[in-house]
């Protein structure tokens, strides 16, 4: 047989190889060129879309931090974080709403009929319950009902219930801190919230393997401790829920404040509320610490400033006698007394305080101006009200929504400038908060440092660090020392004084010192003038031995009691509180 | 090339190799036998083989990536259950936090038989002689 003739039935295996050869290379080239344009051309966009289906992004909550308070040597918590439970169910995946409304009844009470209802509704995420316990949340999982989950959620908790309710203020629903420290030192309470972001499977659980995935760490917030004593902040809201009733008091504001470096011990108002339940409280009024939100005009205690002033002035001296002609005419207007003063006659400083001398007090603000209230006057008196005593600004405690108060300005505005001023030597036309009063007098009876007043003893970092809160001065020299010195008998005095008229509840025992003063403030009318009917009382003392160890303001707006409301809505809060303070040792007494 | 042809070529080969070292050293096999070459030819892989193997060296790379990168992802998995285990025990600790002070809390504790069965430590009167 030639070759010529068997060559091409000897080719045809060759040649089908070649064609499945080429076939492989095409079909190879086909794929290759296809995941060319997939994985390079197209690389973007199925990037994107596998990246939006695997990669999730999560925010890692924060703790918020605790606030504790001393509670003697120890510290304790007034204010933790819980987690408890969501209850909801998505009505896509209930099978029988009536079985599980029913099971879900048994659980946690309430009505199987509403949870049914909501069931129905037409949305995914039917909320049943909040605040689930641990255990009711075991037991509803443990039912393993197709549609219906519990979502965690951190609520603060307030193991003291009640306890300085204002003073702390609460969270909201979105986490935010309102109202009294909660809000003021939000930055610090809430901390920094963490990122996830991870390749996950389909159940969401982050797959390690991937290099896009991203874990920032939440920074937990500050832990604060207050400055407050909490057993001597329960005994003063005991006293004020008291007083609240006997003085038939339309609200009551109290502060205990160390005058030596300005930390507040207590502070309280009286109605308060239960901030684990604030949603369910209408009158939002509660929510504000009155103690330093609510600015009222002070009425007489307002009359230790200006002696303050007229003796750091030199203008009177503790000794200074004068003669009173029991009524002033400024502006067009008589200024006078109370009738139980007694008519024109000598009168000294100390008596000025007793006897509450609203001409007193005009007097001493006549000597700033030589003898008469006129620009010097004016000039001088605000510039003690503002530049010394910090009247008219907040001081910067660490609380939620703070009053300024209002000093009327110097300047003569030629409606009777002069009438104002006079007024405002004896508590009127000037309003001011009971913490500014308690740091004004603290600052005169510790010799003349303005210490910002302040509820924390200390921030305690997530590490443990712990930052201790020190005194910050305000102000310097508000009075000299000696005038602090010269203020402390002249308000002993009028407690004495008291006692002698008969309030017996002042009756304190000489190793102590005591000193104060009442105040009985009209209220203004928004439509021009005063109530004729309407008094603020207010008192402002303090309790020490051989120094002043705590200054304790009282306000108490409109006691419904006879007699005047400093004496009598005032000032028997004042000595329930420092009777409490002497009974339950917090005061040194004197050492001879 | 049929395999007659080729051998016959070989066999050329190898005389015409025969008789260039029987210019100076007469062999004895040099003649009358008909000699053969036996030699293995140098063996190559072709094309397709070449691609099969490439495309099992591919695929058990990408079997060894696909081993550890399983490896390492079920790591997320044991992470995650730690995770959960630390959450878990965080919030119990938080639990028994609020526990706590709640059994510390001031109104508990005066509110406690123990706090009602005290007496006042004043005294209710004097001795007389």
């Amino acid at each position: 047989m030639p070759m010529g003739d068997q060559a091409p039935a000897d080719n045809q295996p060759l040649k089908r190889i070649r064609i499945w050869y080429a076939l492989v290379v095409l079909v190879v080239a086909v794929f290759g060129v296809r995941l060319f344009y997939l994985e390079i051309i197209r690389y973007d966009y199925y990037h994107k879309a596998a990246l939006a289906s695997q990669l999730k992004q999560y925010q890692i909550p924060a703790t918020r931090g605790l606030i504790e308070a001393h509670d003697g040597d120890s510290v304790v918590p007034v204010v933790l974080n819980q987690t408890l439970y969501t209850l909801f169910a998505d009505p896509k995946y209930v099978k029988d709403s009536y079985v599980l409304a029913q099971a879900v009844q048994k659980i946690i009470g309430g009505s199987a009929t509403d949870y049914e209802q909501a069931i129905k509704q037409p949305t995914r995420y039917a909320v049943l319950a909040h605040k689930l316990t641990p255990a009711q949340k075991q037991q509803v999982d443990n039912l393993h009902l197709a549609g219906l989950g519990t979502q965690a959620v951190s609520y603060r908790t307030y193991p003291q219930s009640q306890l300085a309710s204002q003073l702390l203020g609460f969270v909201n629903d979105e986490g935010d801190g309102e109202y009294g420290i909660e809000q003021a030192l939000q930055p610090l309470l809430k901390g920094t919230p963490g990122q996830l972001k991870a390749v996950t499977d389909v159940n969401g659980i982050p797959l390690a393997a991937t290099k896009n995935n991203i874990e920032i760490a939440p920074k937990a917030g500050d832990n604060i401790v207050l400055t407050i004593n909490l057993s001597m902040q329960a005994q003063m809201e005991n006293i004020l829920t008291q007083e609240y009733q006997k003085t038939k008091s339309k609200g009551l504001s109290a502060i205990i404040i160390d005058p030596n470096n300005g930390q507040i011990k207590a502070m309280a108002n009286y109605p308060t509320y239960d901030p684990s339940q604030y949603s369910k409280v209408s009158d939002q009024s509660l929510f504000q610490d009155g103690a330093v939100s609510n600015a009222i005009e002070p009425g007489s205690s307002m009359k230790l400033l200006t002696t303050a002033a007229s003796l750091d002035q030199g203008t009177i001296t503790p000794t200074t006698s004068f003669y009173d002609p029991a009524h002033w005419e400024v502006d067009g207007f008589n200024i006078t007394d109370i009738e139980e003063d007694g008519g024109p006659r000598d009168q000294t400083i100390a008596s000025t305080l007793n006897l509450s001398l609203n001409t007193g007090a005009t007097w001493m603000l006549m000597q700033m101006g030589n003898g008469q209230i006129n620009t010097k006057a004016r000039n001088a008196w605000y510039n003690y009200m503002v530049n010394h005593f910090l009247l008219g600004k907040d001081t910067g405690i660490e609380q939620g929504y703070e009053a300024e108060g209002y000093v009327p300005p110097p300047k003569d505005n030629g409606a009777g400038i002069d009438l104002t001023y006079a007024n405002t030597s004896f508590g009127q036309a000037v309003t001011v908060t009971a913490l500014q009063m308690a740091s004004a007098v603290s600052s005169i009876l510790n010799g003349g440092t303005y210490y910002q007043p302040t509820l924390v003893d200390q921030t305690i970092a997530p590490g443990g660090k712990t930052t201790t809160n020190q005194p910050k001065v305000l102000k310097q020299h508000v009075v000299s020392a000696q005038v602090g010195q010269e203020m402390i008998p002249l308000m002993e005095y009028v407690v004495q004084q008291h006692l002698l008229a008969g309030f017996n509840y002042l009756n304190f025992s000489p190793a102590y010192s005591v000193g104060g003063k009442t105040g009985t403030a009209q209220i203004a009318n928004p439509s021009g003038g005063y109530y004729t009917d309407k008094y603020n009382g207010t008192y402002i003392g303090f309790v020490g031995g051989d120094k002043v160890q705590y200054v304790i303001v009282i306000f108490n707006m409109q006691p419904g009691v006879a007699g005047y409301a400093g004496s009598y809505g005032g000032q028997p809060v004042f000595a329930d509180l420092a009777h409490m303070l002497i009974d339950s040792g917090y005061v040194s007494p004197k050492t001879n | 090339m049929t395999y007659s042809s080729s051998l016959a070529a070989g066999r050329q080969r190898f005389d015409q190799g025969d008789i260039r070292n029987n210019q100076s050293l007469a062999k004895p096999w040099g003649k009358n036998q008909n000699a053969t070459s036996f030699a293995m030819p140098a063996r190559t892989l072709g094309p397709i083989s070449n691609t099969i193997i490439l495309i099992i060296l591919a695929c058990l790379l990408g079997l060894l990536y696909l081993t550890q990168v399983t490896k390492t992802n079920a790591f997320g998995y044991k992470i995650n259950a730690l995770n959960q285990q630390q959450t878990q025990l965080q919030q119990q600790h938080a639990e028994l936090e609020v526990a706590s002070a709640r059994l510390q809390a001031l109104n508990r504790i005066q509110n406690s038989p123990v706090a009602k069965n005290l007496v006042s430590v004043a005294p209710s009167g004097t001795v007389q002689q």
